[in-house]
């Protein structure tokens, strides 16, 4: 995944990001991290085209993430499953493979089965949202921002709103995603899963990019900032 | 001693199967039935039900016009209610403050008195004479922001973030309200919008002081011709609750079987 940032600001009522730079290529997977407040959640946003930059310019994969075509091109999972309440876990699939992409009902049927039989919820597709547990819900979302076959995968602290339990249930199913070959890009605050999963680890401060690097970074951090936040974690 | 507290240990101790609950609800009715009983039998003129039985036509088309009545009641006010939703959301100050006063001046109306002055006031001023008309307009106007406040709510009830995904995934105007929003929101309506049924079919007993001839009206007339207030006033009773009672089990069952 090539990653092009230059000079990226972005403000609400106060500004959140500070006129960021940052040049990548190469990496499968790119974890980001840092208190909450430092912009990480923002940055996520605006690479995956949810939200448009104040100033300056983000291309991914040499695509300007503001166009229609990129943002139909890329998978986002939120911090909660966000699936449809009134359709099972095939059919939250299912409805959008046919309606938004065109595809015929059998094949968008085998391609939900996939996906869900990816992680693991073979036998949980004909199931509403709630009745199932809070981990298959949110693992069903992933194979929902599978489905679209996106070039990269956006997770927003994924797995924040899920007890450890259920955490580790869908950070394992995620990491058995590699073997797709998508490529990801997420923001969490399991440092373990930071640590395996990321091939590259950014760290945001004050809505800068305050350290980045291998996950070796977060062993040996170089700035106090990076230190004092790996020395907090629990 | 030993058994009890083992008893006491079980996890699921207070819960208790099918067969114990029916036993709960069969001992409620005894109760009740008891009661019935006994104010029937205080009377002091023998209970008969075959007194009233000449009148059971008149009594059977009373229950139909009260049926009638709280249709054209709940599909007027529906209509009426998504109406004024409209205008509560729309981007016109003047409209949003129109049905917030409107409101307001109804939550604080009795019924009886919106009757009463649709029938006697309002209509006249309109140059109309039907007071059964204006009666059941004034049901209508009566439940509206009723209804708006259901359809308020329910529409609410799709959350921001399911917008957010609707985005994502590049749904148009026409496939978010027909796959997504009405599905959603004529599950969580239903429920309160019968309930709202059940309000209208006992406000309707209220019409009665038009002289519309409905279940309450037609019951009461034969009281007074026969002098059987126990029986009448009993069998009208009997009668709201055989619509109302399996009108307010459905309403759970549905909400059992479509609640998100």
């Amino acid at each position: 995944m090539k990653i092009d940032i230059q000079n990226l600001s972005h403000s609400y009522d106060i500004q959140v990001l500070h006129d960021l730079n940052l040049n990548l290529e190469s990496y499968k997977s790119i974890g980001i991290i840092g208190v909450s407040g430092s912009g990480k959640s923002t940055m996520l946003r605006i690479m995956s085209g949810l939200e448009s930059p104040t100033s300056g310019t983000v291309r991914i994969n040499d695509s300007d993430v503001t166009s229609e075509e990129y943002r139909r091109s890329v998978g986002f999972v939120f911090q909660s499953h966000n699936l449809f309440p009134h359709l099972t876990l095939e059919k939250n699939i299912t409805l959008i493979l046919e309606k938004t992409r065109g595809m015929g009902k059998k094949e968008a049927q085998e391609q939900a089965c996939k996906y869900l039989e990816l992680l693991h919820l073979g036998d949980q597709v004909h199931k509403l949202p709630k009745n199932v547990s809070g981990g298959q819900a949110q693992r069903a979302s992933i194979a929902r921002a599978l489905s679209i076959d996106p070039q990269v995968i956006f997770l927003d602290e994924p797995t924040s709103a899920l007890d450890p339990v259920l955490t580790y249930e869908v950070l394992s199913a995620v990491k058995e995603l590699r073997s797709t070959g998508k490529a990801f890009v997420f923001v969490s605050h399991v440092m373990s899963f930071v640590r395996s999963f990321a091939e590259y680890v950014i760290f945001m401060h004050d809505g800068r990019i305050g350290e980045m690097g291998p996950p070796s970074i977060l062993d040996n951090p170089s700035t106090p900032e990076l230190r004092d936040f790996m020395e907090k974690e629990p | 001693m030993g058994q009890i507290s083992q008893e006491l240990l079980k996890p699921d101790r207070g819960r208790r199967g099918p067969s114990a609950t029916a036993v709960s609800y069969l001992l409620v009715l005894a109760v009740f039935g008891a009661l019935a009983w006994f104010v029937v039998a205080r009377q002091n003129r023998p209970f008969d039900m075959s007194t009233i039985a000449p009148y059971a036509l008149n009594i059977a088309e009373g229950l139909g016009l009260t049926i009638r009545a709280s249709v054209i009641a709940l599909v007027g006010s529906t209509v009426l209610g998504f109406v004024f939703y409209l205008l509560s959301s729309s981007s016109s100050k003047f409209c949003r403050a129109f049905t917030d006063v409107f409101t307001e001046i109804i939550y604080g109306t009795p019924l009886l008195v919106m009757i009463m002055l649709m029938a006697f006031v309002i209509g006249p001023a309109f140059g109309t004479t039907s007071r059964q008309f204006m009666g059941q307009l004034g049901l209508v106007i009566y439940m509206t922001p009723y209804m708006t406040n259901i359809f308020k709510s329910a529409i609410s009830s799709v959350g921001q973030e399911q917008y957010m995904v609707m985005d994502l995934f590049g749904f148009t105007p026409f496939q978010r309200y027909r796959y997504i929003i009405i599905p959603q929101v004529i599950r969580i309506l239903m429920p309160p919008l019968m309930n709202n049924f059940s309000l209208i079919i006992k406000g309707s007993a209220l019409l009665n002081v038009l002289s519309y001839r409905d279940l309450f009206y037609e019951i009461a007339l034969m009281t007074n011709n026969t002098f059987r207030f126990v029986e009448g006033f009993l069998l009208m009773w009997g009668l709201y609750l055989l619509i109302t009672i399996p009108l307010s089990q459905l309403t759970k069952w549905i909400d059992r079987k479509w609640g998100l």
